[in-house]
């Protein structure tokens, strides 16, 4: 009996240095270690955010990592949860939730939150340490959007400040644009033909800025109009537009002193929908036989259709538009363009009003200053200095 | 008045006469032209393969029957692709006609032998919202809440009541949104109030009159790809391996294409080679 | 029934391409008929579509407060009466307002700052030429294009030397634009075609 004690202690001895000489293979990866949690920045204050140093066997290595749980308690012993999963290689992870206290996913600011990482492989798995507490809150200002307060700021200061010194009767000077400078020859051609002058305002509403310019140089062409009394014929394509434009027309025409010789006919409103109008509009090209057209404001696909008839009809033609798709047709098809922001100073050009004016030199001054910053940003990210970029990087 | 001269006098019904020929009678024949796939459309393709089975995916139809040419085709080949692959599609519109242009192309795909095979049920694999005023607001609301700014479906059933809006509040649960536009409210107005505060993933087709202009949002990443007219339809239709409407008048838009070119270089000719005769 | 439309769709279609050959009563009788029903259409729309659903639903379910837009709707209308049009200033006010609000930083963002980073771009790219040249293209294109659209100065000297660039680099564009502008026209007379002979007349499936 004594003997075979002996034995088999001597047997365990051996199994246990054994097993210490060669120890069990332990299937768990290193743990994902550095856990912490943290408030999400710029948000509003219903999530955290989660980050850890990569597991050693991340990619590679035997026990190869798949994936990283994250775990959520509300007490750092308490019974963790699993709140999401990111493939390997990631090492953040934002906890979110709802905002309204009814959604079931509701997550509550300012309350405490305990969070572990969880590293995976296909048949095991490791925790980190436990990290927190971490509180989600949300921010008064939103710091990835300071450039757009910071331009927002200076283009209204710039503008506030262009309009005070135009009225206070600062000359400002605006080029001279080619299409403006025709209209007095173009309205003079219509006189001595006998015929009568187009004016569309295009397909946009009374709001839109297009419209809003077309009307200012509808109104300093209306004035020319009657002063050569030349008629004049406004279809309109939105009823609101149609009554600016007879208020307009009517006041270029009491400019001129001829107010007797206004005809609210002539300003009338066809049809809301584009086709329709245009066609009624190519009929009136035709049938009236229009010397001048002006094609000012908001056009869409139906542009190069008026140009085309107007170009049939024998007109001269003068456009402006700021729909980008639809100026390489009044670009081919019409005598003048003006192209894009040229509308809106024509309108600055002709109108000379401070508010005009001011606007338009402000957005001058911004695009000097986005020119000088690109032309020096170019250049400084030939040289990886990325100074000029972070000046317009904006986190939404 | 020398050929030179006459040609440039051409009456233009000549031209629309051959424009009409080189367009109609292509229609009569099947030619398998060899349709190069672009980064742009390939990038999309990409972006909707990446997307596992039974992903949300929004779908705005923001035409009317005006660009039915050149986005109907889109549409048909995108639901098609959604259907065999198990992605779920809710339709809206900004537009009037875009919940019956979808209902339209949704006519055709269900009837297909392999979607019946499928048989993808209304409420379940697709729901059409219908449409609703307000331009770039309704995609502002949207980011707060869908169910309220669709309250009811195109056939005016409640949006709670249907399935696959369970969970949906707002772009957080919809994995993808796709956008047929041809004009105003349409993909620019997606990108800058949806993209940018939402950071949805948008994928776009539009009019070729419009893609010109939506080409800067894809240098951006702003975008993820781009469908530009009825090429852009057709390259998609062969990246999804399924040719179709667009691929079809691919041969059409060809010989077209060829004619006004040759229209324009001889045009060009004889318009400089007259004014240099002048000149002398 | 569907085939008395077809054919109704289809004499119109031929009605309104009659214009190329010149103008004829035929084309007068169809484009009076668009002008028509399209304005009936759209009232209709806009009934069925906005004013119901937006309005007269909100105001049956008790939430009154949609009066306030109904009442600004309203006095966007009394532009038409010249003794009280002047009360319609007050809707345009807040209609021009909202969206100057709604879509400043938007645009600034989106269409401003996104679009400026994403051309502060290297003009040197080490080893790879073909995008060296692109970025040369983008970066002297944009800035040119800005040089044109400048107003505070006269195109004179350097400054109207690269004002010329730049209204070659947008021209070169336009270009591009009226070419894929061209195929959509294409595109949209295809899809006429293809219903004239396909649909209508069964010559093509």
């Amino acid at each position: 009996m004594k003997k075979t004690k002996a034995v088999l202690f001597s047997i365990l001895i051996i199994l246990f240095f054994f097993n210490l000489s060669f120890p069990q293979e332990n299937l768990s990866p290193p743990p994902p270690t550095e856990v912490r949690a943290s408030d999400t920045q710029n948000d509003n204050g219903h999530s955290i955010t989660i980050t850890w140093k990569l597991s050693g066997d991340d990619g590679a290595g035997k026990k190869n990592v798949v994936a990283y749980e994250i775990l959520r308690s509300e007490l750092p012993t308490g019974e963790f949860v699993v709140r999401g999963m990111v493939p390997a290689g990631n090492n953040t992870y934002q906890d979110r939730g709802a905002k309204e206290k009814e959604d079931k996913n509701y997550f509550p600011p300012h309350k405490d939150f305990y969070y572990k990482v969880r590293a995976k492989t296909l048949n095991s798995y490791s925790e980190s340490e436990v990290a927190g507490p971490a509180q989600a809150y949300g921010e008064w200002f939103h710091l990835g959007k300071l450039p757009v307060f910071v331009g927002t700021l200076a283009f209204t200061i710039m503008v506030l400040a262009f309009i005070s010194l135009a009225r206070k009767g600062k000359e400002f000077y605006v080029r001279p644009l080619a299409g403006i400078d025709a209209v007095d020859d173009a309205i003079g051609r219509a006189t001595e033909m006998g015929r009568p002058i187009l004016y569309i305002l295009g397909l946009g509403s009374a709001a839109d800025i297009a419209t809003i310019a077309s009307f200012t140089i509808l109104n300093r062409i209306a004035k020319k109009t009657a002063e050569h009394k030349t008629k004049i014929i406004v279809p309109c394509n939105d009823p609101i537009v149609m009554s600016v434009a007879q208020e307009t027309v009517k006041a270029g025409y009491l400019d001129a002193g001829r107010p007797d010789m206004y005809k609210e006919e002539n300003i009338f409103y066809l049809t809301s929908m584009q086709f329709a109008y245009v066609a009624a509009v190519n009929g009136i090209m035709l049938r009236e036989q229009t010397a001048t057209n002006f094609y000012l404001g908001k056009f869409y696909a139906e542009s190069l259709i008026l140009a085309e008839t107007g170009s049939v009809a024998g007109s001269i033609q003068i456009s402006g538009t700021d729909e980008i798709a639809q100026i390489p047709f009044f670009v081919a098809a019409t005598d003048f363009t003006l192209i894009g922001e040229e509308l809106y100073a024509a309108s600055a050009y002709l109108g000379r009003e401070p508010l005009l004016l001011g606007a338009l030199k402000a957005q001058d001054l911004a695009k000097a200053i986005v020119m000088i910053s690109l032309a020096s940003g170019a250049v400084a990210a030939s040289f990886h200095l990325d100074f000029f970029l972070r000046l317009f990087t904006v986190q939404m | 008045m020398n050929f030179l001269e006459k040609l440039l006098a051409l009456d233009r019904r000549i031209i629309f006469l051959f424009i009409a020929i080189a367009v109609a009678l292509p229609l009569f024949f099947t030619v398998k032209l060899h349709i190069e796939v672009t980064p742009v459309v390939r990038n999309l393709h990409n972006a909707l393969e990446a997307l596992p089975p039974g992903s949300k995916v929004l779908v705005s139809l923001d035409y009317d029957p005006g660009s039915m040419p050149e986005l109907q085709p889109m549409a048909e080949s995108f639901f098609r692709y959604c259907f065999m692959r198990d992605l779920k599609i809710i339709i809206i519109g900004l537009w009037p006609n875009g919940p019956i242009q979808a209902n339209s192309a949704l006519e055709i795909i269900l009837n297909e032998p392999d979607i019946k095979k499928k048989n993808p049920k209304y409420g379940i694999d697709y729901v059409n919202l219908g449409y609703t005023a307000g331009n770039e607001v309704v995609i502002e609301r949207m980011g707060s809440d869908i169910p309220v700014t669709f309250p009811k479906d195109y056939s005016g059933n409640k949006t709670e009541d249907l399935l696959l809006m369970k969970g949906v509040k707002n772009f957080n649960n919809i994995d993808f949104v796709y956008n047929l536009s041809a004009g105003y409210p349409g993909t620019v107005e997606w990108v800058l109030f949806g993209v940018d505060p939402y950071k949805i993933k948008l994928g776009a087709g539009n009019t070729a009159v419009q893609a010109p202009q939506i080409y800067p949002y894809l240098n951006s990443g702003q975008l993820v790809g781009l469908l530009g007219g009825m090429k852009g339809g057709a390259e998609f239709e062969i990246a999804t391996g399924k040719p179709a409407k667009a691929v079809k008048f691919m041969f059409s838009q060809s010989v077209s294409h060829a004619l006004i070119c040759f229209f324009i270089l001889i045009g060009n000719f004889a318009y400089f080679a007259t004014r240099k005769k002048k000149g002398a | 029934m569907e085939r008395i439309g077809i054919w109704i769709a289809a004499l119109l279609t031929l009605g309104i391409f009659s214009f190329l050959y010149k103008d004829n009563p035929f084309y007068k009788f169809c484009e009076s008929l668009f002008v028509g029903i399209s304005a009936g259409y759209w009232f209709v729309t806009t009934f069925w579509q906005v004013f119901m659903p937006k309005l007269a639903d909100n105001l049956v379910a008790g939430r009154f407060y949609y009066m306030i837009g109904a009442i600004f709707g309203v006095l966007m209308l009394l532009r038409l009466f010249p003794k009280i049009g002047w009360l319609s200033r007050w809707s345009l006010a807040l209609v021009v307002g909202t969206t100057a609000g709604l879509y400043f930083t938007r645009y600034l963002v989106s269409n401003g700052m996104i679009q400026v980073q994403n051309t502060i771009i290297p003009l040197y790219v080490k080893g790879n030429l073909s995008q060296t040249i692109g970025n040369l293209v983008i970066v002297i294109g944009t800035f040119s294009g800005l040089i044109y659209f400048f107003f505070s100065k006269e195109h004179k000297g350097t400054f109207g030397g690269l004002a010329k660039l730049g209204i070659w680099f947008l021209m070169l564009s336009f270009g591009a634009s009226f070419g894929y502008t061209v195929m959509s026209r294409m595109s949209l007379l295809i899809g006429r075609m293809d219903y004239l002979l396909g649909t209508w007349l069964g010559l093509i499936r």
